[in-house]
């Protein structure tokens, strides 16, 4: 791999150090299973080390799609159906898309930026994080916290084997109270100077951002090699923001006004966006509220006074009344 | 937890916002490619404030799309921010460490740093994969938004039209 450069110039104090970098905790976990038993006991976080991957976001991916839009996590796993997003051409289904925007946040907390909107667990930089992820209760977030609290010392894990690498004679790193020694182990017949050991970290770790990456773009898990990788990637991106363009040349082309009316999306979302089988879900809106387009420009002036109660305000109604005719 | 959807309900609150404000601050233009100038824009607008973190993609893509309008309080505020935090940030990123690069790869991450906004102030590969890849999910939010708006909005637009006709 070609992409290992930059690292060894990092220092520990890294501008940009996203969640992205938990992933190099897959494999120097791997390791860890494989050499010594773990000594936490996050027994559910091992027992989901053992699960490949993708099974182990399918958990977490029940406990997302349990839980709608008024609860927390903390709900019961109603084993829902996985939600492809109905009429998506593309294959790949929404788990990927919550592990990434997942990553997302961490990225997005660990950096320091804390926005006030997502109000999740994660939302605090790494020690008070655990704290709190402590506190959750349900059993299912068990994996969830577990899997959280792995990604923040994950980060720790990283920042100091920035800073020790060139140091270490094994690639153990002091961790936090959470996670033992992490041991890497040579393989047979490579080197185990320390450049070689860095170097190979720095690899899989590039490799397992990559392998999300191809997971994300759809076609991608089956090409080897980071130009054709990059080229699906490239496809993928441009192919989105053709995607956006005819959108809202759509979207233009239907609404007389640039502010056209977004409660019914927002109503509806609950039922079309997250189960994605939105055909049906319209045409039930329509029967109930088909004076709405009548009404459309008189929504319009009241939003440009009370903007942000509104929406919520109308969220609240709606999804009862759409709701209750399903 | 921070999942997709709930990456499309902040899309979606900050779309609302911003397709106001557009409408308040520019004249009503009547050509069908202002109006799609202008959602596009607000829909940008709205997908970077949404991510609101301190990702390169979302500040590059508030100040490319602060220079399309002319007056427009949000952007400009936001703007602000995004300028300063900007510097700052690239100047850490072109710490620039030894790497060989193919050639094919060389090309294509060209290409990905031109596809991605503010790319071009990324040396860094490794950014400039996460930086993607980020972005990818407030694209693919953004499509998903705009795909159920415009199928909504088709079929009462429909039914208006049915009715009026009665």
């Amino acid at each position: 791999m070609d992409l290992t450069q930059g690292f060894g110039a990092r220092s520990g104090v890294v501008g940009p150090v996203t969640g992205l970098e938990s992933l190099n905790f897959s494999d120097e976990f791997r390791h860890l299973v494989a050499t010594m038993p773990p000594e936490n006991t996050g027994g559910s976080f091992t027992a989901l080390l053992e699960m490949p991957v993708t099974q182990a976001m399918e958990l977490l991916h029940f406990t997302d799609s349990s839980s709608s839009q008024a609860r927390t996590v903390t709900g019961d796993i109603a084993p829902t159906t996985l939600h492809p997003f109905g009429a998506l051409t593309f294959p790949s289904n929404s788990l990927l898309l919550d592990r990434a925007a997942r990553f997302s946040v961490i990225a997005t907390e660990h950096n320091g930026n804390i926005s006030g909107e997502t109000a999740n667990s994660l939302q605090s930089n790494s020690g008070a994080n655990l704290d709190r992820v402590k506190a959750e209760p349900a059993e299912t977030d068990s994996m969830v916290e577990n899997q959280n609290q792995n990604y923040s010392s994950g980060k720790r894990k990283e920042r100091e084997k920035k800073v020790k690498s060139s140091t270490n004679k094994t690639k153990s790193s002091v961790e936090s109270d959470k996670l033992p020694y992490v041991h890497v182990r040579a393989r047979r017949g490579q080197a185990t100077d320390n450049h070689s050991l860095a170097e190979r970290a720095r690899r899989e770790k590039i490799n397992a951002r990559m392998k999300l990456l191809q997971e994300l773009v759809p076609g991608c898990d089956k090409i080897q090699g980071t130009a054709l990788v990059l080229d699906e990637i490239i496809n993928h991106v441009q192919s989105l923001q053709r995607q956006v363009e005819m959108l809202s040349m759509r979207l233009a082309a239907v609404n007389p006004r640039v502010d056209f009316n977004l409660d019914s999306i927002l109503a509806s979302e609950n039922g079309s966006l997250m189960d994605g089988s939105f055909n049906g879900e319209s045409y039930h809106q329509l029967q109930q509220w088909p004076f709405d387009g009548y009404h459309q420009p008189e929504w319009g002036r009241e939003e440009d006074h009370h903007q942000a109660n509104f929406s919520m305000g109308s969220a609240t109604l709606h999804p009862n009344q759409v709701k209750m005719e399903l | 937890m921070n999942t997709y959807n709930m990456v499309k309900q902040r899309f979606i609150k900050k779309w609302i916002n911003t397709l106001h404000m557009l409408d308040s601050s520019i004249e009503h233009p009547l050509n069908v490619t202002e109006r799609k100038n202008a959602i596009r824009l607000s829909s940008d607008l709205a997908i970077a404030a949404a991510r609101s973190g301190s990702t390169v993609w979302s500040r590059a893509l508030i100040s490319r799309s602060g220079n399309k309008t002319t007056n427009k309080p949000m952007a400009r505020r936001i703007l602000k921010k995004a300028r300063n935090r900007m510097k700052n940030r690239c100047r850490t990123l072109r710490r620039n460490g030894n790497f060989t690069a193919k050639v094919g790869v060389r090309k294509r991450t060209e290409l990905l740093k031109s596809l991605v906004p503010g790319g071009e102030l990324i040396d860094d590969k490794d950014y400039l994969i996460r930086e993607t890849l980020d972005y990818i999910v407030y694209l693919r939010a953004q499509v998903d938004v705009m795909r159920t708006v415009a199928a909504v909005d088709l079929v009462t637009g429909n039914l208006t039209n049915d009715r009026r006709n009665k």
